[in-house]
């Protein structure tokens, strides 16, 4: 038996019209009672013997779950429930909402078509107003249902009986399985996530940056500072994730403003993890978009760098005129980096990076990523000397107290690369050295290695690295 | 046999099929609708004519709204349809079922 009807009853015929003539006196009960409003049937389609079990319980309750957010989300109010989960021919809910019937059908067929299961879903909607007169999917301009096996329309297949139950149960066996699978793929954004944190930490030699060899220009931090700052970060990648995964709305500022919320609490956790060192604030704001915007599109299936840059602007348009607005009322010493060198320079940093779709990443580093060679190590090395000479770095700009330091940069990335590179002996000496110079002025890269991390986590969420 | 009163047995979910049916005075006179009444309509009317045949009814109109309904389901609901119009819910004539 598969594995989705295991631990299910087999049922009779009888069984079967009995309930349904059973459901249809509820539904007209119900539409009698509430004779304004919406009467909304959500059951699963399962051929076979057995139609009811653990996972399938679980799938309805899931499903209903979600169809009654979607309401919600257009305002529509849930007037009626009734959750029957264990009757052996099957899960189902019966609701009563307020809204047009045109309005909740056209919800319904969207979620048929949407949720990750929605093809094993049949949800039924009717009125006291409209008594007899069930409206199809096409007459509202929807495609009809397809078959599970053939993807032809599904109510001929049904007719014809074309395919036999062992072939209808192992297609949706395997619908099952490749939906659990695309679960656990976007599961991994988090560990994704926190493994960026980790591989930029351990790139080495970085110029003035912390690795496991030397805290470079951070006296107040080490590698262990950032496993445990990475660790504790964990949790808010997942919650970054779950955002992108279930937001539904149109208004993507509203998705960012859920994201900034929980971005406040991961701030807390990495100042506790490290001891009130600031490891990662700027990899929270910007690998949280990253993480929430993947997400979002991976469940509609529409990842690509130009959605994501367009997801990220949508999500962050309100972000420069929101930030900067009250600046010069607050207190100098609570200005952040960005924040000052915005006053002083006009330089908008990682915020202007968000409010563009992140350039430096998808225009500048994943694409320099993608086409180096070598160790893990060389790649990540030379792609943050490739970064840290084609972005402006608010942080080297802030350590030096002066924009001259890019100049600087831009000639000492040229002249790395010149030698070779990573993968050269002169080429690493020639990092060593710069490391101790940026020690000595106190310099460090670290908005360039934010964007590296960036980079490495689209990197491994494109399976470039 | 003689339809007393009108009865309706089924619903109108998807491979679900809803018949009612009422006296009549002119053999069957079919009212049905379906999706698939182009390939299936025929094979329906048969159906239920023959579950009719079974209880002796001469005459009867019979309404069908067919949702894609198998052909042992149509048969099922035929004769719950009937023991219903025949008020005979309680004492089934199990030998045609």
């Amino acid at each position: 038996m598969y594995g989705y009807l295991e631990g299910g009853i087999k049922v009779e015929l009888s069984d079967v019209l009995g309930i349904r003539e059973w459901r249809q006196n509820y539904q007209n009960n119900l539409e009698n009672q509430f004779p304004k409003n919406v009467v909304v049937s959500v059951k699963l389609n399962i051929p076979g013997e057995v139609k009811n079990s653990q996972v399938l319980k679980k799938i309805l309750l899931d499903g209903w779950m979600e169809l009654k957010s979607q309401f919600e989300e257009q305002n529509e109010q849930l007037l009626f429930l009734r959750l029957i989960l264990d009757r052996i021919t099957g899960p189902e809910a019966l609701a009563v909402l307020t809204g047009t019937i045109m309005e909740i059908k056209k919800q319904a067929i969207n979620f048929e078509e949407s949720f990750k299961l929605g093809r094993l879903f049949d949800v039924d909607v009717m009125s006291k107003d409209d008594k007899g007169y069930q409206l199809s999917r096409t007459q509202l301009g929807f495609e009809p249902r397809k078959c599970l096996v053939c993807n032809n329309n599904a109510k001929y297949c049904v007719k014809e009986q074309k395919h036999s139950i062992e072939e209808v149960q192992m297609a949706i066996s395997s619908y099952i399985k490749k939906s659990e699978q695309r679960e656990e793929i976007k599961f991994d954004l988090s560990q994704m996530a926190v493994s960026a944190l980790l591989y930029e930490v351990v790139t080495t030699p970085k110029p003035g940056l912390v690795d496991p060899a030397s805290s470079g220009s951070h006296q107040d931090m080490d590698v262990f500072t950032f496993i445990e700052s990475a660790q504790a970060l964990h949790p808010y990648f997942v919650a970054a994730q779950k955002i992108g995964n279930e937001f539904l709305g149109d208004n993507l500022s509203q998705m960012f403003n859920e994201l900034r919320r929980v971005g406040v609490i991961a701030e807390k956790r990495m100042y506790l993890a490290t001891n009130g060192i600031n490891t990662h604030k700027g990899a929270i704001f910007s690998l949280g978009i990253l993480v929430c915007a993947t997400a979002y599109l991976q469940k509609n299936e529409t990842f690509s760098r130009k959605e994501l840059a367009n997801t990220i602007i949508k999500m962050v348009r309100n972000l420069l005129e929101d930030d900067f607005q009250y600046l010069k009322q607050k207190p100098s010493e609570q200005l952040s980096a960005g924040e000052i060198q915005y006053l002083k320079y006009k330089k908008t940093g990682i915020r202007g990076e968000a409010v563009a779709g992140y350039p430096a990443v998808l225009k500048v580093g994943l694409p320099f990523l993608q086409k180096t060679t070598g160790s893990l190590n060389q790649r990540l090395v030379d792609t943050l000397m490739y970064i840290a000479a084609n972005v402006s770095d608010s942080n080297l700009i802030k350590r030096a107290g002066t924009v001259e330091v890019v100049d600087e940069i831009k000639k000492w990335s040229k002249a790395y690369f010149k030698k070779g590179g990573s993968k050269t002996v002169a080429g690493i000496n020639y990092l060593k050295e710069l490391d101790q110079l940026f020690i000595q002025r106190n310099l460090s890269l670290g908005g360039s290695a934010d964007l590296l991390i960036l980079t490495v986590f689209l990197g491994k969420v494109e399976g470039i690295i | 046999m003689e339809i007393k009163k009108t009865a309706i047995a089924g619903t109108l979910e998807s491979s679900d099929v809803q018949i009612m049916l009422s006296a009549g005075t002119n053999g069957f006179e079919f009212e049905l609708e379906s999706d698939v009444a182009k390939q299936f309509g025929d094979q329906i009317k048969e159906t239920i004519s023959n579950v009719l045949g079974m209880y002796d009814i001469k005459d009867a109109k019979i309404k069908v709204v067919d949702k894609g309904a198998l052909d042992l389901v149509i048969k099922a609901r035929a004769i719950a349809a009937v023991q219903r119009a025949l008020d005979i819910v309680d004492a089934p004539k199990w030998e045609v079922l």
